[in-house]
């Protein structure tokens, strides 16, 4: 029964088709980034900026950001219990999403079903929709380039793509609604700044529910530590879904596996069919 | 509806096209490495989408006289049937109709915008429509083996300030049109793009699949540039519409 479980859980992670990394690297992800100010400077582009480009993985848990040991669970159906509580959230302290009372009653159902889930309690990603911020950054390989006066990033995952234009300008009307949002950056020092407006409520954090509004905003903060390592924080605000903004952290590693060039990743294309025998299979 | 109000709006917002091939070159705007910049959000503005050849008018249908040189689609003889047998089934059959990527070169006249980016390394176009994208890198090979991607593997190279990108690996999954137009895996295609000025350029694309036609065919049409004032590729997840009734993705 353990088993069956952990492998419908295997066939929803699968949908994502995530990459698997050592547990080790899972757990030292989990560790807050030192936060001291970094001696490292990056070499600049044809248009002055700190050059960041290049292919790069998350080094963490996708699973649940709230807690490691559900990574390893996903990785070989065991507990790890030096896992237990370790989280990607580095404020607030607990390490937890600071929900209002009637978010986290909405989570707990999804919560409890979530290595085999009924249709509509279904991971988002793993019907290929596109990630949201940041989730697509916690997921698997992604690129950053730097075309003049513009950041962008590319997931191999679902083929999803962020522009994020430096030139000051101000956001999208209100009523558009992206999964993608709308993101404007800003270089301070070394550091890339991003404002990230006009999300939509489709997406997750992570594959065990955690959600948000249309009302979230995301700061995030990309800080080149060394030629191959970016720390990332974002900071997450949606009054109507938690009590206070809260912040997470993650470490960006260079990849150098896929050469310079991502693939094509059809995940929908792919995926509808596989999703429905997984669905509606007998017994369901 | 939505396609024919696109329209529209495009007609309104685009640059004026250039009256004659009055090519001026000299201002063209370009990069440190001297060659013709590209970057910025295209739209094309023909019907070809609904179909490359000539067709009249039908309700929400606009009119239009095709992309396709000389008109005809040199299709071999059982080709052409399964063309009309496409045609004939195309509400269900058109792979737009299941949301899934358009492959090349539909992807280029599709009533949505895209953004090219460029460095000297590879231009990078990315599409409003389902977040599609096409990496150009230069001068590079294509990769070996019996790769079938959606969107092809393309390769790109400098003519004089003609962008030549050559574009093999596809799908036999993906068609030109909503008319039932198609082609096999073994399609390719061989794309340029002139540049007539800053805000327009001439997309040309060279059609070649042994398996469904009888010689090359050569498609043709401007794409215009983005004129609004803060003009933005926005998002178009058709996958994600209209699910929330179906097992796909049942109300909670």
């Amino acid at each position: 029964m353990a088993d069956q479980r952990g492998r419908a859980a295997l066939l929803v992670v699968g949908a994502t088709a995530v990459a698997l990394w050592c547990a080790a690297a899972a757990a030292a992800g989990g560790q807050a980034p030192s936060g001291a100010a970094p001696a490292y400077t990056p070499p600049r582009t044809s248009d002055g900026q700190p050059d960041i480009q290049g292919i790069y993985n998350p080094i963490g848990t996708f699973y649940n950001i709230q807690d490691l040991e559900f990574q390893s669970l996903y990785q070989d159906f065991t507990p790890n219990p030096a896992g237990r509580g370790r989280s990607l959230i580095v404020d607030p302290p607990d390490g937890k999403i600071p929900y209002q009372p009637w978010a986290a009653e909405k989570v707990k159902p999804i919560y409890a079903q979530h290595a085999d889930p009924t249709p509509q309690y279904l991971d988002p990603n793993a019907r290929c929709f596109p990630q949201g911020v940041p989730r697509h950054l916690n997921n698997r390989e992604f690129e950053i380039f730097q075309p003049r006066g513009h950041v962008v990033v590319l997931n191999m995952a679902h083929h999803t793509y962020r522009v994020i234009p430096l030139d000051g300008s101000p956001h999208v009307p209100d009523d558009i609604k992206l999964w993608m949002g709308d993101s404007r950056g800003r270089w301070d020092g070394n550091a890339l700044v991003v404002d990230v407006g006009n999300l939509n409520d489709q997406t997750w954090f992570d594959v065990m529910a955690s959600f948000h509004s249309d009302a979230m905003r995301v700061t995030e903060r990309f800080t080149p530590v060394s030629a191959d390592t970016i720390e990332y924080r974002a900071v997450i605000t949606d009054p109507k879904v938690y009590t206070r903004p809260w912040t997470l952290a993650l470490r960006f590693q260079r990849n150098t596996e896929y050469g310079a060039e991502l693939y094509e990743e059809a995940c929908f294309e792919a995926n509808e069919r596989a999703l429905e025998n997984m669905l509606r299979r007998p017994g369901r | 509806m939505t396609g024919r109000l696109l329209l529209t709006l495009c007609a309104v917002a685009f640059a004026v096209a250039p009256r004659a091939a009055t090519a001026q070159t000299a201002a063209l705007p370009r990069l440190a490495d001297g060659k013709p910049d590209l970057s910025g959000i295209w739209q094309a503005a023909t019907t070809a989408n609904w179909n490359i050849q000539a067709h009249p008018a039908e309700k929400d249908v606009p009119a239009g006289l095709g992309i396709v040189e000389g008109d005809e689609i040199p299709y071999h003889p059982w080709a052409a049937a399964q063309k009309r047998q496409n045609q004939a089934n195309r509400a269900a059959a058109d792979p737009e109709t299941k949301c899934h990527l358009p492959g090349v070169p539909r992807i280029m006249y599709m009533p949505y915008p895209f953004q090219i980016f460029q460095t000297p390394n590879h231009i990078a176009m990315l599409f409003e429509y389902v977040h599609a994208v096409r990496r150009v890198f230069m001068d590079s090979p294509h990769p070996d083996g019996e790769i079938e991607w959606w969107m092809g593997d393309s390769r790109g190279r400098w003519d004089g300030d003609t962008l030549v990108v050559d574009v093999v690996h596809f799908t036999d999954r993906t068609w030109f049109d909503r008319a039932g137009n198609f082609h096999s895996e073994a399609l390719h295609v061989v794309e340029r793009y002139a540049p007539i000025g800053a805000h327009h350029i001439q997309y040309e694309a060279t059609i070649e699949d042994p398996k469904v036609f009888a010689r090359p065919w050569t498609i043709s049409f401007p794409l215009y540039r983005r004129m609004e004032k803060g003009i933005r590729v926005l998002e178009y997840e058709c996958y994600a519409f209209g699910l929330e009734h179906t097992w796909y993705r049942p109300p909670e």
